[in-house]
């Protein structure tokens, strides 16, 4: 809307001054404009010429050669490859569901907190592990979950007596407990931030509302019910849009807590396309890790934009990008 | 009557199980943070349930700022911090300064060629080729140039410079500023708050990257503290423990310190940080 009014506005600007004396008039904001265009170009731009390698076998030695689509036929052919995809969808989504819906049960009852001062305490502790890299919280709790004696969480299991001494669970190790490990770990770091545009939500909503239900004789879980949570509703179609989005570039939270042995339920698309180009042990194909990379940008792709239909469609004409 | 008596019965035992709740809620983020604090304090191997030192020492953090191979990277990692932040924040206000000219020829094709990056990426081999081939891998100037051109947070000081009302560009220039007196003089001086709000969030990001020198550095004289870390944890770089510290405390020291600045200033500019999210997500 804003753009067609400008526009509009630019046809006038046409027949008063001609293009030349314009541009001319805003030359300093070119000047300004240019570094900025050096590094989009250099850094955004330059990589996706580069989209190019995936038609081609490039070994890094040697010059690429064009192979045309054989890069994606091998792809296809690949067992690890969709074993990735799968898993990239799937730790994304549970992952988005779990913690969205977590921050909205937490919200819910931090706005029920009478004390301010409780309140305000509560919020800060429970956003502090938003600050704390993936690869810190990743060395925290590797040392906790580790399966010899001086983990935590086994510890405590085999001190309460659901364990035995000697059948210490190594939770990021085995296949059975990596994922379990990793919703709760993100679970543990995003929760809490997760509640901040929940807060702000509630926040806006008028306390005549809360009144006029309470003069009418509701009760804490009516007014909870009928005021509260449909407010929420909006944010929460947002937050799951936005987050929608995003689900592909899955990549340093599982990078920092996978090994070897989970490859199986924990290796994703980015850590899949790391992995065969930097860790493979053999002469990396740049040409078969950029098509990988293509594949999962044009997937990306085609998600934002239907996240962006999407959130125009119920946001009252708001996108995303 | 009724209602209130019902009210005055209800309300407490509500209050009390949902302070509760978040005491428990608390105490779940708290007790990994607490149990590193703990041995990184605790000059013993063995920890097990402990949550208070056993022999108390400070020889874990001793280690982190004797060493060189500990301290270099801390360095590294501030001196990236600070100039990666300041380089985000002059491409990000210049960038969206322009963006904010509606009448400007060309405006509309410099957000969409911005907007543009948002939707479609080269994926990270392109990327990883074009830093190689501009001779920014194992270059610290890699690292920070990269992560600068952020046109999210580009985006989001856009929005806050929206909030401007255009009656001051209109005076400023009747009285015969230029597009860069202007700018200096009326939209950074009027936008503080958006700029400690992204700063903020630049700065923990490059703190916190690990990414892209994972991807870009492989000489481990230029490790910042994250990767350092990293490599003390998986075991692949011994860390050297002086002055009677355990690996393992040197280790849980190591974790401290690299939270410690976001701890001590995070309290202080908690409602910077949030109106960054709020900005971002909810007006848009």
């Amino acid at each position: 809307m804003k753009n067609n009014k400008n526009n509009a506005g630019g046809t006038v600007a046409v027949r008063k001054a001609p293009l030349k004396a314009r541009i001319y008039k805003y030359r300093g904001f070119y000047l300004m404009f240019l570094p900025v265009f050096v590094f989009a170009l250099m850094f955004h731009y330059l990589p996706m010429a580069g989209v190019r390698y995936a038609f081609t076998e490039y070994k890094g030695i040697t010059d690429p050669v064009f192979v045309g689509l054989d890069n994606f036929k091998k792809m296809f052919g690949m067992p690890n490859f969709w074993t990735a995809f799968k898993n990239t969808l799937e730790l994304s989504v549970i992952r988005l569901l779990m913690s969205t819906l977590a921050a909205v049960i937490i919200s819910l009852f931090l706005n029920e907190i009478i004390s301010i001062k409780f309140k305000k305490l509560a919020q800060t502790i429970i956003y502090l592990p938003h600050f704390m890299s993936w690869v810190v919280t990743a060395s925290v709790f590797a040392l906790i979950l580790s399966p010899t004696n001086e983990g935590l969480v086994n510890t405590f299991l085999i001190n309460v007596g659901i364990l035995n001494a000697g059948e210490e669970i190594y939770f990021l190790g085995s296949n059975q407990w990596w994922r379990f490990a990793f919703y709760i770990i993100s679970l543990w770091k995003e929760t809490g931030w997760g509640t901040v545009i929940f807060m702000a939500t509630l926040s806006g909503i008028s306390p005549d509302l809360y009144e006029a239900a309470s003069i009418d004789g509701a009760g804490r879980w009516q007014k909870m019910r009928y005021i509260t949570m449909p407010a929420l509703n909006n944010t929460i179609i947002t937050v799951l849009i936005l987050n929608l989005a995003k689900v592909l570039n899955l990549f340093e939270s599982v990078f920092v807590l996978q090994n070897d042995a989970t490859m199986e339920v924990s290796n994703v698309l980015q850590t899949y396309v790391y992995y065969q180009t930097f860790n493979s042990g053999a002469i990396p194909n740049y040409g078969y890790s950029t098509a990988v990379g293509l594949f999962r940008s044009l997937v990306g792709c085609v998600l934002v934009l239907f996240c962006n239909w999407l959130s125009k469609k119920v946001r009252e004409g708001r996108g995303i990008v | 009557m009724k209602a209130t008596r019902k009210s005055k019965k209800k309300f407490p035992v509500f209050n009390l199980v949902n302070g509760l709740i978040f005491i428990i809620v608390c105490l779940i983020i708290l007790i990994p943070i607490w149990k590193v604090l703990v041995d990184s304090f605790d000059l013993r191997t063995a920890y097990g349930m402990k949550l208070w030192p056993e022999e108390f020492g400070l020889a874990g953090y001793l280690s982190v700022f004797t060493n060189k191979t500990l301290y270099q990277p801390l360095i590294i990692s501030f001196v990236t911090t600070i100039g990666g932040t300041l380089m985000g924040l002059l491409l990000s206000t210049m960038g969206a300064y322009v963006l904010i000219q509606w009448e400007m020829p060309g405006r509309n094709f410099f957000a969409n060629f911005l907007l543009f990056t948002m939707i479609f990426s080269g994926g990270m081999i392109p990327t990883y080729l074009v830093m190689r081939g501009l001779h920014l891998t194992n270059n610290l100037w890699g690292v920070v140039l990269l992560p600068a051109i952020n046109v999210y947070n580009l985006v989001l000081m856009r929005n806050f410079f929206e909030g401007i009302p255009a009656s001051l560009f209109e005076s400023a220039t009747l009285d015969g500023c230029t597009p860069m007196q202007t700018f200096y003089k009326i939209v950074l001086p009027l936008s503080k708050a958006a700029l400690a709000s992204i700063g903020l969030m630049f700065a923990v990001s490059y703190w916190n990257d690990y990414t892209n020198y994972k991807l870009y550095i492989t000489n481990s004289d230029l490790y910042n503290f994250q990767m350092k870390l990293r490599s003390m944890i998986m075991g692949s770089d011994l860390p050297q423990a002086t002055g009677g510290a355990t690996e393992n405390t040197v280790k849980n020291a190591a974790i401290i310190v690299c939270i410690l600045p976001f701890m001590i200033l995070y309290p202080f500019l908690q409602d910077y940080f949030v109106k960054g999210v709020n900005i971002g997500a909810v007006k848009e």
